[in-house]
């Protein structure tokens, strides 16, 4: 794999306040990276100095492939486009101030609304498109001119189910020939479509690695025995000394250094009277690790 | 300058799609036109609202078509120029304020293309506004009053547009280094305070962009010295071009602040 971007010792200070605080990561082609973290953690400014409207106060951005700033596309959270202007003529627009050549610019234009699904709004003023649609107009406007580094800025999170649906399939599409990063809170999002995690908070990055990666080390998987009624839980649980908590008529047993194992506790269980329904082992969800990593000190 | 001919066509679609070619001229060529009319007739509108108390002689001065311009010169300096540089005043601010610069500052272009298609297209907006207004004055005083001479109405024309290049220049630094609200302010007291000042206490000086319309009409008049002239003229468009380069100096300073 090569890398395309590669950042060091990255720093934004405001005043006192250090908003990101030396982050030092890599990004290779044609790869997605999810950048979560909790509000205030500091990925907008991130995101910022990526696309260098933000100046760093200290550490860099090196594009290896390129000039940084001819090789990017942008989608801020809340896209802000020219009212008066048509879809068409904002796409082609932005393609012509990215290098594209006066005659191609308007047939790339054309092919990008069509791509995001805008197809039938191409001479609609700006001024009469609804969230969704700015949004596809955003994701036209940055991919456009072909960037080697597609930045998004919480690309779905205004959007209702359906249009987040849409716009990650959209984005799905460009991962086979574009380098992602994107921002995001909503971890189902990040789960779909990820090949690296950069975890943050406070502006410093606290974790990253391919998602397996993360997980395992955060991974503390339970066993969950589900039987008929409550009262069954309690008499189970009772008797054992491996319960760590009841709910309803669930039992769940925390596992502490792979104990106790599957079979452990299948043995354990076939000596239990009562019926079990399910018995299951569970491992974390991203929304529990990103809550692990955010309370970690 | 890279970008400046995509930029250039952005900027007049919004001023032509956003009416600014018509409305604004319109308002110079009704400023324009009022004094030749009002005074010319001044004598039927009082008749006709009355109250003129009987026997009473009033003495009307002897108007040439010169005075006429100077006094449609003078709505321009007021209410004219209020509302072309209130239209512009946000050019760069607002495009900051409410984010839409951010999908412009990210791609490769140069400030400088930035500044001078917003600046074109003001001077075009504020051209085609006092062609308007000069026609429409010079039409009713030639109608009303008398002919003017070709040379130095043209000479007149062009040394109100310098001053008018000067205010754009003026206005969009403003806009460039400033929020909307301070640059507003910032660009009406230099404009606006800036005439009084010269008027009240400009007899000890005589060269300064702000005379430069005043000039104008002197040049028609015939009595203008001509080194004071040309020593106007030039200030005012060094100083001219010293507030573009700090306002493409300012726009980029101020990128960061675009809101993202």
């Amino acid at each position: 794999m090569t890398i395309l971007l590669q950042v060091t010792g990255l720093t934004k200070q405001f005043a006192e306040r250090v908003v990101v605080d030396g982050i030092e990561f890599t990004l290779e082609k044609n790869t997605s990276t999810a950048l979560i973290g909790p509000n205030g953690a500091g990925k907008t400014t991130t995101l910022s100095m990526l696309t260098g409207l933000l100046k760093p106060t200290s550490g860099s951005v090196k594009m290896l492939d390129g000039d940084l700033r001819a090789n990017i596309g942008f989608l801020p959270q809340y896209p802000q486009f020219h009212p008066w202007l048509s879809a068409l003529e904002f796409t082609e627009m932005a393609a012509k101030l990215n290098g594209v050549p006066t005659k191609k610019a308007k047939v790339e234009a054309q092919k990008t609304l069509e791509f995001v699904g805008l197809g039938n709004d191409l001479n609609k003023k700006i001024s009469t498109f609804s969230g969704g649609m700015r949004q596809r107009l955003g994701i036209s406007q940055a991919i456009v001119h072909k960037p080697k580094l597609l930045l998004l800025d919480e690309p779905v999170s205004a959007l209702d189910p359906v249009g987040r649906r849409e716009v990650l399939d959209l984005l799905k599409g460009l991962q086979q020939e574009t380098t992602i990063l994107y921002s995001t809170h909503i971890l189902n999002d990040a789960e779909e479509m990820t090949d690296q995690l950069l975890f943050l908070r406070d502006g410093k990055l606290v974790e990253q690695g391919t998602l397996r990666e993360v997980r395992q080390r955060f991974d503390e998987p339970n066993y969950v025995v589900e039987f008929g009624t409550e009262k069954e839980a309690q008499l189970f649980a009772s008797q054992s000394e491996l319960i760590g908590e009841i709910k309803g008529s669930n039992v769940y047993i925390e596992i502490i250094d792979e104990k106790p194992s599957m079979q452990e506790l299948l043995q354990h269980l076939s000596s239990c009277p009562n019926k079990i329904r399910k018995v299951e082992r569970q491992t974390a969800s991203l929304e529990e690790i990103f809550m692990k990593v955010a309370r970690k000190i | 300058m890279r970008g400046f001919n995509v930029l250039l066509q952005k900027e007049f679609r919004e001023a032509w799609r956003s009416w600014k070619f018509l409305w604004i001229p319109l308002v110079f060529a009704l400023l324009g036109m009022s004094d030749p009319l009002t005074n010319y007739y001044m004598k039927d509108i009082l008749n006709a609202v009355g109250n003129v108390p009987e026997g009473f002689e009033m003495l009307m001065p002897e108007l040439m078509p010169v005075d006429l311009l100077q006094g449609s010169i003078g709505q321009f300096q007021t209410i004219c120029l209020l509302v072309l540089m209130a239209t512009f005043v946000g050019a760069i601010s607002k495009e900051r304020a409410s984010g839409m610069a951010t999908l412009l500052y990210v791609r490769p272009i140069s400030f400088s293309a930035h500044f001078m298609s917003k600046f074109i297209v003001m001077s075009t907006v504020g051209f085609i506004s006092i062609l308007a207004g000069f026609a429409a004055s010079i039409y009713y005083t030639v109608v009303l009053y008398g002919t003017f001479e070709i040379g130095p109405l043209v000479a007149c024309f062009f040394t109100y547009f310098s001053w008018l290049l000067f205010v754009i220049a003026v206005t969009l630094m403003m806009s460039s280094t400033f929020k909307t609200v301070v640059a507003t302010t910032c660009a009406f007291a230099v404009i606006f305070i800036g005439q009084i000042l010269d008027s009240l206490v400009g007899t000890f000086w005589t060269i300064s962009p702000w005379k430069l319309p005043l000039y104008g009409v002197q040049l028609m008049r015939g009595t203008m010295e001509m080194s004071d002239y040309w020593w106007s003229l030039a200030i005012t468009l060094v100083i001219s071009i010293i507030c573009v380069i700090i306002g493409i100096l300012t726009m980029k300073k101020n990128a960061p602040t675009t809101k993202i």
